[in-house]
């Protein structure tokens, strides 16, 4: 368990919220020109790394909004918190 | 067909707590993300709309409770005659809806309110609830949307020691049991 600071409502325990896997991931331009490896691999693959990831979550049982964070996934620290739209504020 | 029936129709007091349902009462559902939209809500309804994250307005008919940064819960302060409280929800349709500014939506049969009264309510809620008290239960008129029990609630402090407390209609007698439950060994 652990508190995130939601951007909207401020700090909330993790309860509160859903994960909604990795942030960033840029849809295609034009989906119907891709093969359908490369349509899975933007649909499915996922990357899942131990160590500090960006990752979108949503505040499923207060505001309802979406938002990003930068978490360490090895000891759930949280380094930024941004809203959608934002940039990363750490690379 | 709308059921304004609600499945809870008790008051009970425990020690230094007192839980009543409040119903039936005018919910309105209020969406909007530009200027104009809270403008407009502020002019009609003659409340101040609440911009600020977990905080309400009201007025001697009306509250206004902040939900997100594009969505309010205005409900009534009195219990009314639903089928006579349509003239609000139909302003609000025309200066609003009508014309594109936000979307109005009334919720009075989704919503049961619960208030819950005494020194204790907070230890209560604190039962069921991962949300932080400590500041809330001083702030006159602060709001916030939390799980209550594992089931989404909305609570507004609407005075100290003296909280109005909403749960969707489905879950309402799972929660006012748990309530009850629960309140007996505080």
């Amino acid at each position: 368990m652990f508190l995130i600071n939601c951007p909207y409502c401020g700090e909330r325990d993790q309860s509160e919220f859903t994960a909604g896997g990795e942030a960033h991931i840029v849809r295609p331009k034009q989906p119907t020109e891709l093969s359908d490896d490369q349509w899975a691999e933007f649909l499915f693959m996922r990357k899942n790394i131990k160590g500090v990831q960006f990752e979108r979550w949503n505040h499923a049982h207060g505001c309802r909004k979406w938002f990003n964070i930068v978490r360490d996934t090895s000891n759930d620290k949280i380094h930024a918190i941004y809203k959608m739209g934002d940039k990363p504020p750490i690379k | 067909m709308l059921n304004f029936n609600t499945p809870i129709i008790d008051t009970k007091e425990y020690s230094e707590i007192k839980i009543s349902k409040a119903e039936p009462i005018l919910k309105i559902n209020l969406r909007g993300k530009n200027r104009d939209f809270i403008t407009k809500i502020g002019k009609e309804l003659s409340i101040i709309t609440p911009v600020d994250p977990n905080t309400s307005s009201s007025n001697e008919k009306l509250n206004l409770l902040w939900l997100s940064p594009d969505e309010w819960l205005l409900y009534s302060n009195d219990i009314v005659d639903l089928k006579d409280a349509n003239f609000l929800e139909d302003k609000l349709f025309n200066e609003i809806s009508k014309v594109k500014l936000g979307s109005v939506t009334n919720v009075s049969d989704h919503w049961i309110m619960i208030n819950l009264k005494g020194a204790k309510i907070f230890e209560l809620l604190s039962a069921g609830c991962p949300f932080n008290f400590n500041n809330f239960k001083n702030s006159k008129g602060a709001v916030t949307q939390t799980l209550l029990n594992h089931i989404d609630v909305i609570i507004h402090n609407k005075n100290i020691n003296d909280l109005n407390l909403f749960v969707r209609r489905s879950f309402s007698a799972h929660l006012w049991s748990w309530m009850n439950d629960s309140a007996k060994f505080i």
